[in-house]
């Protein structure tokens, strides 16, 4: 899986970027405050047209290391055909665009786009090149279609 | 002073149809022969799931839990220190749920008896295949099924849930009634 294209949308406020391409990556890179920004990820060609990850946050302040503090932060991930698959929501993280993770200590919402799927905890890790992710304490989930008790379908 | 009465009950009947669009909607009991109609089926409520912690590949739409892992809903409670749940991207109905390790099931089956099962290994697995659906739960490692009358040990246990019977394997069964083991007998 690799980047196509990065782009943030700094919408509000001072955002000043550099741009860096990491092998045949991509990526840019805030060095400063931003406000209201959006990160995407696209599919392969020859669906290079097509989001497949939206991450997005409320704000983002640079840390030492390249890292970014980031607020209400926003993940989505989505189909072929545009439909919104999984959606994480975090008040606060810590995210590195140069390896793609995002982790934090606090809380975390999940749900997928159909809502069948809540998921809520707190302290995970993200890890945007393989879309998966840990959640390390109090894991609940509400699952909203028969089976997963195995017998009480 | 009747006068007064009267035309505010007229207004409030007035006031009844003006908000059901000129049906009348009142609060009358009617008795008749006719059999009550069903009230209409509450939905369900979601499956919760708790564990100290989880992994979610959302590539291959999996989740796999660790930790005190508890599943419950009204009808079953269930305990392990280890599940994996395969979600299906179209959300309709789980098609693949794996439990491991120290696996408790509690719940009530359809005659009203309590039923604990215990095993090591709990495969749930839900196939649709023409208009026929298998729906079965297979346990393995130790299962034990405890009833109010009866404890059955089988290796493995396979649990129908489209018939709604057990399927046992050479099982050892031990009635509680006196204390002896029976012979092998269908009891679903």
């Amino acid at each position: 899986m690799k980047f196509k294209a990065a782009i943030f949308y700094p919408a509000i406020g001072a955002a000043f970027f550099l741009f860096a391409s990491v092998n045949d990556r991509a990526q840019q890179l805030p060095v400063g405050h931003a406000t209201d920004f959006t990160s995407n990820q696209y599919f392969e060609p020859p669906n290079g047209q097509q989001v497949k990850m939206r991450l997005s946050g409320a704000e983002a302040l640079p840390l030492p290391g390249g890292s970014l503090d980031v607020r209400q932060l926003r993940v989505e991930t989505f189909s072929l055909d545009g439909k919104a698959e999984v959606i994480v929501r975090a008040p606060q993280c810590n995210y590195s665009p140069f390896d793609g993770m995002a982790n934090s200590a606090g809380h975390m919402e999940l749900q997928t786009g159909d809502g069948k799927v809540h998921v809520e905890g707190d302290g995970f890790l993200w890890r945007q090149t393989s879309s998966s992710l840990t959640i390390s304490n109090h894991v609940r989930t509400l699952i909203d279609m028969p089976g997963a008790t195995m017998l009480g379908s | 002073m009747k006068k007064i009465i009267f035309i505010l009950t007229l207004g409030i009947c007035g006031a009844v149809m003006a908000q059901t669009n000129g049906q009348l909607n009142l609060p009358l009991t009617l008795r008749t022969n006719a059999p009550a109609p069903k009230a209409p089926a509450k939905p369900k409520p979601p499956t919760e799931i708790n564990s100290d912690t989880a992994d979610f590949d959302l590539n291959i739409h999996q989740a796999i839990y660790r930790g005190h892992v508890l599943v419950a809903d009204p009808q079953v409670r269930m305990t392990c220190a280890w599940m994996l749940v395969d979600l299906p991207t179209g959300g309709v109905h789980l098609s693949h749920v794996v439990a491991s390790t120290n696996v408790v099931v509690d719940f009530v089956d359809q005659k009203g008896q309590t039923n604990h099962v215990t095993a090591a290994k709990a495969v749930y697995d839900y196939k649709v295949v023409g208009a026929v659906t298998n729906e079965t739960v297979t346990f393995s490692g130790n299962p034990i099924v405890d009833m109010p009358t009866i404890t059955i040990y089988s290796e493995p246990l396979v649990w129908d849930r489209g018939e709604n019977k057990y399927h046992f394997t050479e099982p050892r069964m031990i009635s509680k009634d006196n204390g002896t083991n029976g012979p092998a007998q269908k009891l679903f």
